[in-house]
């Protein structure tokens, strides 16, 4: 008899999730496809008659409706207005109506699953024995867990972003439609028992009605809960405000990370007031009469016929321009690839490309890549940072070589530290190594570094995001404290500080580098031009850090990228050529 | 066959219902069966018959199983054994749809707290029967405004139930039920959430419509007299079983067993209600300190004619009518002097059957004295009539 020790044997769990997933993807790729395109062209479609509208044209709209659907109150018309026109002010009216989009697609999908998933549970106690556990943990699950498998079956943008929201969101919308058909007076739904109504009558008759507002509660809720997802799928290439305030705090921008926030606070209060008015117990009021009901119809009629006419207004518009072949663009946001991403999809577009940038954590972007949800990126750290994903990834994607050449990683001290190399650190800086996302290839490199260097067995690494670790390095030089980074070149905080990196006898944090450019497969076939402009795109260590200092200094990347595309005529057209 | 039959009707609640059904055999108690298996006895073996057109009215307290059971007979509560025959088709047996026939057709219900639906107008709530049914629209209406209109309530067709009496609900739940026109009306506790006044009307209402059409009436209660007035026959339930059956005179006059007896006493209130129950504060005057313009004073504050005289330790000294303090004062006499030391007295214990003669022929109210002599209360002949008089109010 032998004695198995279950706490020597870890459970494969992760690997049958991984196994689960994979089996999924594959085996269901049609219809993930499906729903992907369907999806996509669906949200594509109300965000381009949301942005076809002239922004000032809808804020007006919007406002009125406000006044009228507020019983000809003032604060929520003035508050949309304001709000709106602080929102159209600062530039972030796009992103907006995109997260509208995202917000309003989560919430009616929420709602088309959660009502009827709700009055099954209400109906029968062991549905509601089945499903509550499965809400609870849909609810406490991190949303962050959602978004592996979202890109998994959907690849990157909005329709993923629409699936980690709606698993986020749904289970308010169940939850109160469920209490609110239970709290229904027993003696009431005794009452059309006894007349012998059919199900469906009483659905309709009674538990509906009855359960109307707290249902709206629960909508009202969902909502909400979508709204706070934007920001998590802009992780994965959702668009809208979540981007602008990952963005922010990827490069530790607090102005501008507060001002999306706070879009996104107006949107919320906006969308919250206006379905509150759904929200109301019931009451006795007036019956309309014939006409009065006619002449409802005819109002509701008409704005509906306007939104769907607007609507196909402004795809028709860009239907016409669908002409331009789309080139779909992926980097992470790290300042490099933010300059160097930016220029060469300028270059696209003055060859007549249609250019979509989707920023990804890194390891998402050469999922993405490999899976051809994006088209390509020109941020690949080869051999070394890079070189596990290159690994898991390579036989899907194809690998154009170096365009940037000779980038350095390792760690690096402030110059006053005085120690010079790896192998010198003993007790500085708590003994901790300020690293970026858990994502990135420094951070992998990182951990190699100190599990090969002796010296450095108790020290820890501490990921956060490329924006938080310049912020705290900036922090420690003003105040003349010891701190250790992972760091990279090019990148303008070299030129900035006085830093140096230390010296690396192991080679753990990788030799000399290059940056690449990757693709994906089948991108030759699909898109010879674009494929060939890529393949030819290289540039210097000086070129990027001037684009990425002109950035740092507050210019806009695609007008940095605009004013180094100017500069450089005879480089360009030796890519486009 | 009857219009409705029911046949050992047994209704328990929750597990080990076979145990619980072979304690119920042995006479052990509801709460004993409760402890032992966890079950919990409804209903159990109730049998009886109910011919058309008559009102059967089933009373006992609360936990006694009357709810239950009139919710076995439409099935709202599914019977655990037994049988329900109306006009003969067993209904315990019926499947969904066949029940729903029966429902709609024959069978319908009235409720305690009205069950109306509050986002409904009256109109819609009263026509809800027919619309279920799937009576065309314009029929529905008038089917429903005449129904509201025998219940005085057309006039508020298009208000909602929250606006309207308690009262005025109900009359809306009995024309919803009439607007069908089934055959047996059941109502649970229909008038117990009415004020006392209300309650008679609606009783009175209910008998008058039953002059006009005689319909089956199953008419659960809680209160001995309302079943009394309305009642063609009754049945007593406690402890989810029939302990009789019969006409309100046979229960009063041949109760079968102590509980009924204890139960229908309440009803010959004259054998039970003394004079502590009945007095009111008496109006009296101090004559060891007041004199007459104070007595007279006094009767003209409380509207009164005659004050009982009492001394500072509330000793009953007589009764001081208006003419005798004008005499004093004309004559400047105490008061001692006038008053009548000939009051009846009772002890707050007497039976009202014997102040019933004594005040019959006495022209000044009664007072009631304790054993010391202390003045407690008086007696008016209102109040006797009052209380002799059947009051549903305080069941």
């Amino acid at each position: 008899m032998e004695f198995v020790d279950i706490f020597s044997y870890k459970l494969p769990i992760a690997h049958l999730i991984d196994q689960l997933t994979n089996w999924l993807t594959t085996n269901c790729a049609g219809f993930f496809n499906l729903i992907t395109k369907g999806g996509s062209a669906l949200m594509d479609f109300i965000t381009n008659g949301l942005l076809f509208l002239p922004p000032l044209l809808l804020i007006v709209l919007l406002t009125i409706a406000a006044y009228f659907g507020s019983n000809r109150h003032f604060k929520l018309p003035a508050l949309t207005l304001l709000g709106l026109l602080f929102v159209y002010n600062q530039g972030l009216w796009t992103g907006l109506m995109n997260t509208f989009t995202l917000v309003l697609i989560a919430s009616l999908v929420s709602v088309i699953i959660g009502i009827p998933l709700g009055i099954w549970m209400a109906k029968n106690d062991k549905v509601q024995a089945v499903v509550k556990p499965i809400l609870d943990f849909m609810q406490t699950m991190p949303a962050f867990v959602y978004l592996i498998p979202a890109v998994a079956f959907f690849g990157i943008g909005m329709v993923p972003g629409v699936f980690a929201s709606v698993i986020f969101a749904l289970p308010p919308t169940v939850r109160f439609t469920n209490l609110a058909i239970r709290q229904i007076p027993k003696e009431l739904v005794e009452a059309t028992d006894a007349f012998g109504s059919t199900p469906k009558q009483k659905l309709f008759s009674l538990e509906l009605p009855m359960a109307k507002p707290t249902i709206w509660a629960g909508i009202n809720q969902t909502i909400m809960l979508a709204l706070s997802m934007v920001v998590t799928a802009s992780m994965i290439g959702a668009p809208g405000l979540g981007k602008d305030v990952l963005s922010a705090l990827q490069h530790a921008n607090i102005g501008t990370g507060f001002v999306a926030g706070l879009a996104l606070v107006i949107l919320a209060i906006i969308i919250d007031r206006f379905t509150q008015k759904f929200n109301q117990p019931i009451q006795a009021k007036p019956k309309l009469t014939p006409k009065q009901k006619r002449n409802h119809r005819l109002i509701v009629g008409g704005i509906l016929a306007a939104i769907i006419l607007i609507l196909g207004a402004g795809n028709f518009k860009s239907l016409t321009q669908k002409a331009k072949p789309t080139i779909n663009l992926g980097y992470v946001d790290w300042d490099s690839e933010v300059a160097s991403t930016n220029v060469i999809a300028q270059v696209l577009r003055d060859q007549g490309f249609k250019v979509e940038l989707t920023s990804l954590d890194n390891a998402v972007l050469w999922k993405s890549v490999a899976n051809g949800s994006v088209d390509a990126e020109v941020g690949a750290w080869l051999p070394t940072t890079h070189g596990n994903l290159y690994k898991q990834y390579h036989n899907n994607l194809v690998d154009l070589g170096p365009n940037l050449k000779g980038v350095k990683l390792g760690l690096a001290v402030p110059s006053y530290m005085n120690v010079n190399s790896i192998s010198d650190l003993s007790n500085q800086a708590n003994k901790t190594i300020t690293g970026i996302e858990p994502g990135a290839g420094v951070t992998a490199a990182a951990k190699k570094t100190l599990k090969a260097y002796s010296n450095l067995n108790d020290w820890q690494l501490s990921t956060s995001s490329s924006g938080a670790m310049t912020v705290a390095l900036d922090k420690a030089i003003k105040q003349h404290q010891e701190i250790v980074i992972t760091g990279w070149s090019p990148h303008w905080m070299f030129a900035k500080y006085k830093l140096k990196y230390l010296a690396d006898s192991k080679h753990t944090m990788g030799r000399s580098e290059n940056i690449h450019t990757i693709v994906k497969k089948n991108l030759k076939t699909d898109n010879p031009k674009a494929y060939r402009i890529l393949n030819k795109f290289t540039w210097t260590k000086e070129d990027m850090e001037s684009v990425m200092l002109d950035i740092n200094n507050g210019m806009s990347p695609q007008k940095a990228a605009q004013k180094w595309i100017k500069a450089h005529p005879k480089q360009v057209k030796a890519w486009v050529d | 066959m009857e219009q409705l039959e029911v046949h050992n009707l047994t209704k328990i609640f929750g597990r080990k219902r076979k145990a619980a059904l072979n304690l119920v055999k042995q006479q052990v108690s509801k709460t004993e069966i409760l402890k032992k298996t966890g079950a919990t006895v409804g209903v159990y073996d109730a049998n009886f018959k109910v011919k058309a057109g008559e009102i059967f009215v089933i009373m006992g307290l609360s936990g006694s199983g009357k709810s239950t059971l009139i919710r076995m007979l439409n099935r709202l509560i599914n019977p655990t054994s037994g049988q329900i025959y109306i006009d003969g088709k067993d209904v315990a047996k019926m499947n969904e749809e066949e029940l729903r026939q029966v429902r709609r057709e024959k069978i319908n219900m009235v409720f305690q707290n009205f069950g109306l639906f509050p986002h409904k107008t009256i109109l819609e709530n009263t026509e809800y029967g027919l619309e279920v049914r799937g009576v065309a629209k314009e029929k529905r209406r008038q089917l429903a405004e005449a129904a509201l209109d025998s219940a005085n309530l057309l006039a508020f067709k298009d208000q909602y139930p929250n606006q309207l009496s308690g009262g005025m609900q109900q009359r809306v739940g009995l024309a919803r039920a009439l607007a069908n026109d089934p055959d047996i009306l059941l109502m649970d506790e229909a008038f117990s959430a009415l004020d006392p006044l209300i309650r008679r009307d609606m009783q009175d209402e209910l008998l008058n419509l039953q002059e006009e059409k005689q319909r089956t009436i199953i008419f659960i209660t809680h209160d001995l007299n309302e079943a009394l007035r309305i009642g063609d026959r009754i049945a007593i339930m406690n402890d989810g079983q029939i302990l009789q059956i019969g006409t309100g005179e046979e229960i009063l006059t041949n109760p079968q067993n102590d509980f009924i007896k204890e139960f229908v006493e309440d009803v010959d209130r004259s054998k039970v209600l003394t004079a502590q129950n009945i007095m009111t504060a008496p109006f009296t005057t101090n004559i060891e300190n007041d004199g007459p313009n104070v007595a007279l004073s006094r009767m003209r504050v409380e509207e009164v004619s005659m004050l009982l005289a009492v001394d500072k330790r509330r000793q009953l000294k007589g009764s001081l009518t208006a003419e005798a303090a004008l005499k004093a004062r004309k004559e400047k006499l105490p008061l001692m002097e006038v008053i009548d030391k000939n009051v009846k007295t009772v002890s707050p214990d007497t039976l009202i059957t014997d102040i019933f003669d004594l005040i019959y022929d006495s022209p000044t109210p009664l007072a009631v004295v304790n054993e010391n002599g202390r003045l407690l209360g008086v007696i008016i002949k209102g109040r006797v009539l009052e209380a002799l008089a059947v009051n549903s109010s305080e069941a």
